[in-house]
């Protein structure tokens, strides 16, 4: 048989067992908003842990970080600091935002923003951002689909119907199981997507250079460049190194399908678990990932895209049969964060815009309805975006973490109580001030002093303009401060004497 | 009288945070960039600054473990 169609035929088999977890998860499903949008806040450590490292880590893991190491040697080893990083936020910032979510009934991150400041500015500006740049991330994972699935064919499968084919599998077990087919398939996912990882470069690296040890070898000798910082096009400066610690850390965190899976966890426990254990997950997956890229270098080291070196050389030197099982780990990779955006921007669409404007008070049957015509057009949406071209993966992701890392000031302000508190004119000219920025250094319309990454600058400004407008702006009523600063306070210290606020300052009124 | 929470207010809390941030700072610029960044073979013929961020790394992840076993 050929190796295509072996490859081919695993990645089928997966996408069919997909279908069928997400009819098994129908079968459970109550005509509930929470129950659709977020498994009922019932999650436990094992399924939490999976769908959070599977979703975390997409196409981008297996393409774009291969891609990465290829070209610009070992500095993207960095992804270990982001990663950790990750798990720290979860720890702390994490569960307090469970606490907040399970005690108020949040189920955006909106709710939660809307409800400390008081305002539906705050809850459209934070709406607006979380939709807009997780579509660029729709994009990514749907290209890395239509490419994975057009790679395994060897084009047979062109890159556009590869697309749509795997967009439409993501979309139909999301619209019949909600969120719980979504955790219930990345349990597999993220098992898959692991054992495939580690698989497929242990093969490569012993067939190629007879193991781990003579690969480094190999590499000191012939690319020492590969091996040392900033890299061999002096990519990672330290700029950049530090740039993309905060914005591939705070930055996925705070976009609406990471968010939002702290509100799903069943206990607070689960989540301080959790982000303890999920970074061994997260940051040991570039361990092979580095030996593929690095090897890739000194093995095929014309490549036209980077980002084909783990599928190219496992068409050349790996059996069909592990190709098509790593291939469908990397399909499992992209969906397991596709179908979570696509899930995260229809609750968001749903709960925050539809329910909030356009149709008050109707069955929770009919928002359920409505949220799966919105995975409809989020699947077109997606693959119109996905067909435009492929590009450097990597980089997209960090323009859409950078998006999201705006949000941060805001959700400070509400989840640590501090001397000073961020009112809502605040937190929408900082995130108003932080994007723009952003657009004008991407587009080099401004530049970024110091060699700072555009992320961390434009979350510079966005900080700095939040204090500033903060500190003359009215900020919530002191009883909304009471209530949601004082939960904090009780959930994280377990002190009911407390006293959540600040130093007063007259009209700018921090209540003492 | 206020208290931030910014700021860890137990012993155990200070120590996790700071240890923690200890971490991290070894695992940033300049350290990474100056004297980490060298190339030769170190543990199981991984480059130095490949190992010796990888230690960092389990550091930051054990300080979280021991973390969320004190319950802080």
């Amino acid at each position: 048989m050929e190796p295509w169609v072996v490859a081919t035929s695993l990645i089928f088999v997966y996408l069919l067992a997909t279908i069928v977890i997400g009819v098994l998860a129908n079968k459970r499903l109550t005509v509930n908003m929470e129950d659709f949008l977020l498994y009922g806040r019932q999650a436990g450590f094992l399924v939490l842990y999976l769908t959070v490292v599977a979703t975390f880590h997409s196409a981008f893991a297996f393409l774009g970080s291969g891609g990465f190491f290829y070209t610009h040697g070992i500095g993207f080893w960095a992804a270990g600091t982001w990663t950790v990083l990750v798990g720290a936020i979860t720890y702390t910032l994490g569960t307090r935002i469970w606490a907040l979510g399970k005690k108020f009934g949040y189920i955006t991150p909106a709710d939660m923003l809307a409800d400390f400041y008081e305002s539906e500015t705050v809850r459209i500006v934070a709406a607006a951002v979380s939709v807009l740049f997780t579509i660029l991330y729709i994009q990514v994972q749907a290209a890395g689909l239509g490419y994975i699935l057009s790679v395994a064919t060897g084009d047979r499968i062109p890159f556009g119907l590869a697309t749509a084919i795997l967009l439409v599998v993501a979309a139909a077990y999301l619209m019949a199981g909600g969120l719980r087919a979504v955790y219930w398939t990345d349990v597999i996912q993220g098992v898959w997507m692991y054992v495939a990882v580690w698989a497929g470069a242990l093969v490569l690296v012993h067939k190629l250079f007879g193991g781990p040890v003579e690969l480094w070898r190999r590499l000191a000798a012939e690319r020492p460049d590969l091996l040392s910082l900033p890299g061999p096009e002096g990519f990672f400066t330290p700029g950049m190194w530090f740039g993309m610690t905060i914005a591939l850390s705070f930055g996925i965190i705070l976009q609406p399908h990471m968010m939002l899976r702290y509100y799903t966890a069943a206990s607070a426990r689960t989540l301080k678990l959790l982000g303890a254990t999920t970074p061994l997950y997260l940051f040991t997956l570039f361990i092979p990932v580095a030996m593929v890229g690095l090897g890739g270098a000194l093995v095929l080291p014309e490549l036209a895209q980077p980002d084909r070196v783990f599928p190219e050389l496992l068409f050349r030197y790996a059996p069909p049969w592990l190709t098509g099982l790593i291939l469908a780990g990397a399909t499992a990779a992209a969906m397991s964060t596709l179908d979570s955006i696509l899930h995260s921007n229809m609750t968001v669409l749903t709960r925050d815009v539809y329910q909030r404007y356009v149709a008050k008070n109707r069955s929770q049957a009919h928002y359920v309805a409505f949220g799966r015509a919105v995975v409809l057009v989020l699947l077109a949406v997606g693959w119109y975006l996905s067909v435009a071209e492929l590009d450097f993966l990597v980089e997209i992701v960090a323009l859409s973490a950078a998006g999201a890392l705006q949000l941060m000031p805001a959700v400070l302000g509400v989840c640590y109580p501090g001397r000073r508190l961020t009112t809502s004119a605040g937190a929408v000219a900082g995130i108003v001030g932080g994007v723009s920025v952003l657009y004008l250094t991407l587009n080099d319309f401004m530049p970024t002093p110091w060699g700072m990454h555009t992320a961390v600058f434009s979350l510079l400004v966005n900080f700095a303009v939040t204090i500033i407008v903060s500190r003359f702006t009215r900020p919530p009523s002191p009883e909304t401060v009471e209530r949601i600063h004082g939960e904090v306070e009780t959930f994280v210290y377990g002190n009911p004497q407390r006293q959540t606020t600040g130093e007063g300052d007259g009209e700018n009124g921090e209540h003492d | 009288m206020f208290r931030s929470h910014y700021l860890p207010r137990t012993w155990a809390g200070r120590l996790a945070a700071g240890a923690f941030l200890a971490g991290m700072a070894l695992a940033q610029p300049p350290i990474v960039h100056g004297w980490a960044n060298r190339i030769e073979p170190w543990i199981l013929g991984m480059p130095f600054l490949f190992a010796y961020l990888l230690g960092a790394y389990l550091f930051m992840i054990g300080v979280l473990a021991w973390t969320a076993r004190r319950g802080i």
